[in-house]
């Protein structure tokens, strides 16, 4: 009996501790899962601070309806089933009527299946994989473009610019990856350019050279890599030192496109160009304040993800003070009707092309010029000229 | 024929320094027959010493071999001192719970990095990261372009150092010889006066000190972020299998091999199946040759 | 008393739903029962046959992926997938176990955990079989009620439950712990090793594929990353049984209350922020010192401690 009974009291503990805090009326407290440790740390901590840039800012001018902001974080660590939990423990135990965050798809995935079923509305901060609004899911909305959009800008600089008749990709072997390699794949039949390499590899490799070597006997005129964090700067890192001569040397997003490419690579990384959401030379209103505020506070510039989770609040705020009521369903026909401008871009959530509550946005293109992200294309919002064609790594210095 | 070499140069490199890794991991699981799941965690410890020592105080990554390793051996005494040996004493109907053990020392390490240095990714942008050396800048009209890495080369050759100074040490000295006597026959070291307690205490020392002096020599071709380890972990298990468990001069070749394998698999099968061709190995080798490299070694050596 | 305590755990289970728990709630035993049952799988073919299994991830996803295949090739519900994944996973490890069971110890238990390394990478690489890093996504779950999940699990945990306490009871069961004893000395008492050892892995793989089947039809979604994890899921199954208690009965199923639900409440600790893996790392570290057997192993050691007045010994 003993046995029983410690586990009676353990169980009692357990469910006391998670129905305990309910929160105050004057505050509007809300929870955001985010991977805070593991391997996708380095992004949810990203968020984290910028979520909390994004609090302060609201709370300084008065907060939500009067009411004053309090984020909490909840650590998903990555993992589906935590985030599972998470969302379950929002909606059930805080009776949070609206639901925003996660990083990885396929906690998004987790996520959005739970929301839907509950009817909360549940907004995508960053994951990327086509499906999470291809379900028609009338309770998720997503804010950053499906996987299938982001390398659009990248696509017509490429065929606007360098006409180039042949491609490698190198992609790393996850959803993100995947999914990107295969849209660049797609495009590159549209517009005629053969793909001669096609490879995925391991994220977190040591050693790229082999493969390398494999892309550099089929002379490709552009390498395309989809790599997340620090394979990108490896990979380029390594494509010097075999001096793998192509016209353009293109990330596709995420690790290409944050500050720690640079600071690894080095001069490995200048003329490197990279399609991406956002950067710190967008015109938006707000994105440059945003931008100087996080590197006053953080040291670095906040790479696309960190403009979303700040916007994501932003989006958060606007839906809250356009819904009728606090209730789930008027917010998310609150959510519906958003049409607002954010330091990320304009948000608009659209049904089209397949895509539910999705919003579409332009994607940019950058390039590493004297060692800073310059943005090169469009035209339009271009912070620099772009430098085409790139000198041969022999001729540098 | 360019593509050929220049693969097989690089799986060398990457081989001397896997190898590095394993030694230290051959070592504890010779001696002690556990299973360190916190060994990857150990090479990041090593790794954010020498990061640390180069940002704070501008001490090249290789220099910080002698700061890291001595650090790492009082780390590795202390963790089998004061936990591994409490578990290892008592009975318990599965030897392998100590597994808990060092998972728990991962997790703690691995969440403390967090905690401390935040989970960004980290480089030692040291001034010679992407310098080379190429064959056609020595020999005009040379018929293949080959190129070397100074840091890949200089790390190859520092792990090829500390290799062979703890081949002497472990032939040569009383203490190394009492450590393989320990791995080889527990009962009969113990029966020949060796003092087998203090030797595991050491050989943990010594295992975490190479793998913390394998973190120096990866950082400056490499990066870092706390939560790296586990790969690391599962690369040092396949070269200690492939080289024969307790074996130095096995997982020495344990390491070139797999390194040139893994090299070769992603050049001419791809990069994807590159892990596929590591446990491959690694289960062939476990099933055909269950003593290792070191099994072979030893054959030739008696001319069996 | 003791005889019934799994009876008691069970009747207290079967009427858990019925006092209003929140979906959260219902979430985390849901994961506790799934997670118990892995790991009394796991315990049968380690904690009784004396394999040390650091693959189960392999069972696991074979068995998650049956379900997903049998849903994304043919359009077949993934329930068809409970079913199925106990003749696949028994198939699949009658296969691995050719290979692996000729290995003992340490070098079976690394061989099992590169078993299920190769298999992520291979369902990672197979695009045609399994939708490769894009993972399978199931539409629509069955059901929106976790109520229906939770019986399925729990019917499920029952059953796995009396396989092992009969198999144990049986003459095989004896086997078992003769080659975890002694794995001569059972081979020169005309035991054969190698067929009893078969016996309990394809057992214990296609009870933890049945839990992995349930995966995909509870999760919705899967992809090689998660169902195949070596640190998410072979690890975490060994040690909810080592902290429970090797080769015990309800050994996992405490394993798996400290490993689910004590993790997610020191999770949720307020402040504790990410410290909260040092806080459980230290936790586990703590409990395999003092209680090497486990907590249901070490059980008489708990109580000396409890013990009013009791002198420690």
């Amino acid at each position: 009996m003993k046995r029983f009974s410690m586990l009676m009291f353990m169980m009692s503990t357990v469910c006391g501790i998670a129905f305990a805090g309910l929160a105050a009326a004057e505050t509007l407290e809300l929870g955001i899962p985010l991977p805070l440790t593991g391997a996708q740390a380095k992004f949810g901590e990203m968020e984290m601070r910028s979520y909390q840039i994004a609090m302060e800012e609201i709370n300084a001018k008065g907060g939500i309806k009067g009411k004053t902001v309090s984020l909490y974080f909840e650590d998903g660590q990555g993992k589906p089933e935590i985030s599972r939990a998470i969302a379950e423990k929002l909606i059930d135990v805080k009776k949070q009527p609206i639901i925003f965050g996660d990083y990885s798809s396929s906690c998004s995935k987790a996520i959005a299946a739970v929301a839907n079923e509950r009817k909360v509305p549940y907004l995508v901060v960053t994951g990327a994989d086509d499906a999470i609004t291809q379900q028609n899911y009338e309770y998720v909305f997503r804010m950053n473009p499906s996987n299938a959009y982001y390398a659009a800008g990248l696509g017509s600089f490429l065929s606007q610019v360098v006409k180039p008749t042949s491609i490698a990709i190198l992609y790393e072997s996850s959803d993100f990856g995947t999914s990107g390699a295969d849209e660049m794949e797609k495009y590159g039949e549209k517009i005629g350019m053969k793909v001669v390499v096609k490879e995925k590899y391991e994220k977190g490799a040591v050693d790229f050279k082999p493969i390398l070597t494999k892309v550099k006997a089929q002379k490709p005129d552009v390498i395309y890599m989809v790599s997340y964090v620090m394979d990108a700067s490896l990979l380029m890192k390594q494509i010097k030192e075999l001096r793998i001569e192509a016209k353009l040397f293109a990330g596709g997003a995420a690790g290409f496109a944050i500050p720690e490419f640079i600071n690894n690579a080095k001069d490995a990384a200048e003329f490197v160009v990279t399609a991406t959401l956002w950067s710190v030379q967008v015109k938006y209103p707000g994105a440059k304040e945003f931008a100087e505020k996080y590197k006053a506070k953080f040291g670095d510039y906040p790479s696309y993800h960190g403009a979303e989770a700040y916007s994501a609040l932003y989006i958060i705020k606007d839906a809250i003070e356009r819904a009728k009521s606090m209730s789930p369903a008027d917010l998310q026909a609150a959510m519906k009707a958003t049409k607002m401008m954010t330091a990320f871009g304009p948000i608009q959530f659209e049904n089209k092309e397949g895509y539910q509550n999705q919003n579409f946005m332009e994607t940019l293109v950058l390039q590493v010029i004297n060692g800073k992200h310059e943005t090169i294309w469009p035209e339009s919002t271009a912070s620099a000229k772009y430098v085409y064609p790139i000198p041969k790594w022999r001729d540098r210095k | 024929m360019e593509s050929f070499l220049q693969t097989l140069i690089a799986g060398l490199l990457l081989g001397g320094l896997y190898a590095l890794i394993g030694i230290g991991m051959t070592l504890i699981m010779g001696v002690m027959k556990i299973i360190n799941l916190a060994h990857g965690e150990l090479m990041m410890v090593g790794m954010y010493i020498a990061f640390w020592m180069f940002t704070l105080f501008g001490i090249d990554p290789y220099l910080s071999v002698f700061i890291a390793s001595p650090i790492l051996f009082f780390l590795g005494i202390f963790i089998q001192k004061f936990l591994i040996n409490p578990v290892l004493k008592v009975d318990s109907i599965l030897p392998e719970n100590q597994v808990i053990l060092t998972v728990g020392i991962g997790m703690v390490l691995a969440n403390l990095a967090t905690i401390f240095f935040k989970s960004d990714y980290r480089a030692t942008p040291v001034s010679y990261a992407t310098s080379a050396w190429y064959l056609s800048d020595y020999w005009e009209n040379a018929p293949i372009d080959l190129s070397l890495s100074v840091p890949w080369t200089v790390s190859f050759v520092i792990a090829v150092a500390i290799t062979i100074a703890l081949w002497f040490f472990l032939s040569k000295t009383d203490s190394g010889k009492s450590i393989r006597a320990t791995a080889q026959d527990l009962d009969s070291a113990l029966l020949m006066g060796v003092n087998v307690k203090l030797m595991r205490v050491v050989t943990f020392g010594l295992g975490s000190a190479l793998v913390g002096a394998a973190g120096c020599l990866f950082i400056p071709i490499y990066y870092l972020f706390p939560s790296m380890g586990g790969q690391f972990t599962l690369i040092a298990f396949v070269i200690t299998i492939l080289g024969g468990l307790g074996s130095t001069n096995g997982a020495i070749f344990g390491g070139l091999i797999l390194g040139i394998f893994e090299s070769m698999t992603a050049t001419y099968v791809g990069m994807g199946w590159a892990p596929v061709g590591r446990f491959l190995i690694f289960v062939a080798a476990l099933i055909f040759l269950p003593g290792g490299m070191a099994s072979l070694l030893k054959k030739k050596r008696i001319g069996k | 008393m003791k005889k019934y305590l799994p009876l008691i755990v069970l009747a207290f289970l079967a009427v858990l739903p019925l006092v209003g728990l929140s979906s959260y709630m219902l979430h985390m035993v849901i994961l506790v029962i799934m997670w118990s049952a892995v790991g009394m799988a796991w315990n049968l073919l380690a904690g009784y046959c004396g394999q040390v299994s650091f693959g189960h991830a392999a069972y696991f996803g074979v068995g998650a992926y049956t379900s997903g295949i049998l849903y994304y090739q043919l359009k077949l519900s993934p329930w068809w997938g409970i079913p199925i994944s106990i003749v696949v996973v028994t198939g699949f490890s009658f296969l691995l176990g050719l290979i692996v069971l000729r290995l003992r110890g340490p070098f079976f238990a690394l061989a099992t955990l590169a078993m299920g390394e190769m298999m992520r990478v291979s369902a990672e690489n197979l695009n045609w079989l399994t939708g490769g890093n894009i993972g399978i996504l199931i539409q629509e779950r069955t059901w929106i009620d976790k109520t229906y999940y939770y019986y399925i699990i729990l019917a499920i945990a029952t059953a796995t439950f009396l396989v092992v306490k009969y198999l144990m009871q049986s003459k095989i069961g004896y086997y078992f712990v003769a080659i975890r004893e002694d794995q001569d000395a059972a081979e020169s008492l005309g035991i054969d090793t190698t067929w009893y050892k078969t016996i309990a892995l394809c057992i214990s793989g296609a009870l933890t594929g049945i839990a992995g089947a349930f995966y995909t039809n509870y999760m919705g979604y899967i992809d090689p990353h998660v169902v195949f994890a070596l640190h998410d899921i072979s690890i975490v199954t060994i040690m909810i049984v080592m902290v429970g208690g090797v080769a015990t009965l309800l050994g996992p199923f405490v394993g798996a209350i400290i490993m689910v639900f004590l993790a997610e409440l020191v999770r949720s600790i307020p402040g504790l922020g990410v410290a909260h893996q040092t806080f459980f790392g230290i936790l586990l570290i703590l409990i395999i010192i003092f209680l090497p057997n486990g907590i249901v192993g070490d059980f008489q050691k708990i109580k000396r401690l409890f013990k009013v007045g009791g002198a420690y010994k």
